[in-house]
């Protein structure tokens, strides 16, 4: 690593920037055509550089929408996303931190057969189960609200595996001078635990939040009403017109607003996601 | 202030005895120090003692009031870790008041002996700190202060210097001693340093295999060990223990006037002169092997007569000898200690275990 090669170093930064190229260009892409208007795409040529109808496009989303392909505003639908990822993210972390903590300072009996049926969870998509819980959201009457969108979602057992591994790291000294400093379990998870894990739940907070604001397939199946779309699966409704070009410039401008509140939490939350990735020393 | 009382206490993991059977009276005040090898089972005696462990058969009174079933924060003991296990998202004033918060005392009354740990402990100019920010020995300090400020009845240690550098342990024994005298609160350490379990105890406790081998003062045991064991264990180099034969060849341990039984003997090593001692002595006939100077003295290595023996002998100053060089060696006859193989017990009068 201390080598100091001038070909490496070109080497390394060409990859570097091929990388980020790929990964930047198709945003840009967006962003262009977020500023043009509605007719710059019937050429079939997709324009590189900027358009006059940036203010115009954004504006139309903000307000209408584009109601007239069958998709309601943007805004109750950024609104129902953030509700849902918040949910979904913080229900996760709580669930998980609590089932890690039991998992790992309590001893009961099947301890281990439960955080193995826990891990072994982690490898079945929710893809794979969607009929049955659909199923059982349906009976439970939850079609159509915010609890059918954030419930089946919560339980993660990646978080709960995370932060097992997490606690593991914790020295059994610290909940055994909790103890002898007469603090019982649950005090001990709020004093010592929690403060200890706030890094971790950071990071895990921006992950969770990105997944939850990302879903598709399941709001796609749960709402049917148009008052709980969420962004992500508007913008298919918006794409996806019948007998008509799409109206391209107004669905780019839907993905460019789309993407904003996650890179938003990122770069509000990027320093204690870092450190809860890296950070050793406890 | 209060005895701790200790009867007949095991401890299994399983099928696998850690404790077999310990009996102990602490008396009000007292420094008691468990010292014995790694895995004799002496922290497991402690953290029962402290309730972080469960006790198998026995009984464990604290003040007269058995807490066999009592919770450690009920047990009105306090302990020093021996990795400090200070709470690192707490400043050392945080660290120190946890325990009291818990409790509910009052905030003035927490202030108070947060001032009074602080210092005593010298730990004043960093009460704002972070655990993080401090260096070994102070967060040494903090752990202690954390015992303190509970004025708890009895401290334990379970040992709280094996984290620190000589120099630094040595100045930290120090001041544990003097603060324990200080508060005279009844003290439990626990170390498998030898030195340490002599500066600091009142009474030594020497543990072997999850059993006591000896309980007396640091002076007592050395100076009468109650077992080979013990005899092995105490004392830096350790005592020399050598079969009758090689001793006093066929003659047997009757003619040196020592008990029926005894057929090995131990002799510390600077009980072992190079010239001939006016009082009664055996003369040995010995070969260097390794002379080690360390200073003010020297650990001379030699083999006894023909055998494979070895034994060790501390002598003055740097004594010119050289390899393989054959000389005698005088141990008196009063300074021997005898044992018995078979019971690897003393021979003589027992000692009081």
């Amino acid at each position: 690593m201390v080598e100091n090669r001038p070909f490496l170093n070109f080497l390394a930064h060409l990859v570097l920037i091929v990388g980020a190229a790929v990964v930047v260009f198709p945003v840009y892409v967006a962003f262009i055509a977020s500023t043009h208007g509605g007719n710059d795409f019937l050429s079939g040529i997709v324009p590189l550089v900027p358009g006059p109808h940036l203010v115009e496009n954004y504006a139309t989303m903000l307000s209408a929408g584009m109601t007239s392909s069958g998709a309601p505003p943007i805004g109750p639908m950024m609104i129902n996303s953030l509700v849902m990822a918040v949910g979904v993210a913080v229900g996760k972390i709580v669930i998980s931190i609590l089932s890690a903590f039991a998992i790992v300072y309590f001893r009961f009996p099947f301890r281990t057969l439960a955080f193995w049926m826990i891990f072994i969870t982690l490898m079945l998509p929710v893809e794979v189960r969607i009929v049955p819980t659909f199923k059982v959201v349906a009976d439970l009457g939850l079609l159509n609200n915010y609890g059918g969108l954030i419930i089946p979602l919560i339980a993660s057992a990646t978080a709960t595996f995370l932060f097992r591994q997490f606690f593991l790291t914790v020295p059994e000294e610290l909940m055994e001078a909790a103890r002898v400093d007469g603090a019982g379990p649950m005090k001990f998870f709020r004093d010592i635990l929690l403060p200890l894990s706030t890094t971790n739940i950071a990071a895990l907070f921006i992950i969770l939040f990105v997944l939850g604001w990302n879903q598709y397939l399941w709001p796609l199946l749960i709402s049917t009403d148009q008052s709980l779309y969420t962004v992500v699966m508007g913008i298919q409704r918006m794409a996806a017109v019948a007998d008509a070009e799409p109206r391209w410039n107004l669905v780019m401008a839907a993905v460019i607003l789309a993407a904003l509140p996650p890179v938003l939490v990122i770069l509000a939350m990027q320093r204690l996601f870092v450190k809860g990735l890296v950070e050793t020393e406890k | 202030m209060a005895t701790i009382d200790i009867v007949d206490l095991k401890k299994n993991y399983g099928s696998v005895p850690a404790v077999r059977g310990v009996s102990l009276s602490v008396a009000d005040g007292e420094l008691i120090v468990l010292v014995g090898p790694s895995g004799c089972g002496k922290s497991t005696l402690l953290r029962m003692i402290a309730g972080l462990e469960a006790v198998s058969e026995g009984k464990i009174e604290i003040a007269g009031r058995n807490v066999n079933n009592a919770e450690p924060a009920q047990r009105d003991i306090a302990m020093v870790f021996q990795n400090y296990a200070l709470y690192p998202h707490m400043t050392v004033r945080g660290n120190l008041e946890y325990g009291l918060k818990n409790r509910g005392t009052p905030r003035a009354e927490i202030d108070r002996r947060v001032q009074e740990a602080a210092d005593i402990l010298e730990i004043g100019p960093m009460l704002e700190r972070k655990p993080r920010e401090l260096s070994g020995g102070q967060r040494q300090r903090v752990a202690m202060g954390r015992a303190i400020v509970r004025e708890p009845a009895a401290f334990l240690f379970d040992e709280p210097l094996s984290n620190l550098d000589a120099k630094l342990r040595v100045q930290m024994r120090v001041e544990i001693r003097r603060l324990q005298r200080r508060l005279k609160t009844t003290s439990i350490y626990v170390t498998h340093d030898q030195l340490e379990a002599m500066t600091l105890a009142d009474r030594l406790v020497v543990m072997n295999g999850g059993l006591v081998e000896q309980i007396g003062s640091p002076v007592e045991v050395y100076d009468r060990p109650a077992s080979l064991f013990v005899a092995g264990f105490i004392g830096s180099p350790p005592m020399n223990l050598m079969p009758i034969e090689i001793v006093n060849g066929s003659n047997g341990a009757n003619a040196l006037g020592l008990p029926v039984g005894t057929d090995i003997v131990g002799v510390r090593p600077d009980e072992l002169s190079l010239v001939e001692p006016p009082e009664p002595s055996i003369r040995l006939d010995a070969t260097a092997e390794l002379l080690e100077p360390i200073g003010g003295e020297s650990h001379l290595h030699v083999r006894l007569g023909e055998s494979d023996h070895t034994a060790i002998l501390s002598v003055p100053g740097r004594p010119d000898v050289a390899e393989a060089a054959k000389f005698p060696v005088y141990a008196r006859v009063k300074e021997m200690h005898p044992f018995s193989r078979e019971t690897g017990k003393r021979t003589d009068v027992a000692c009081a275990l």
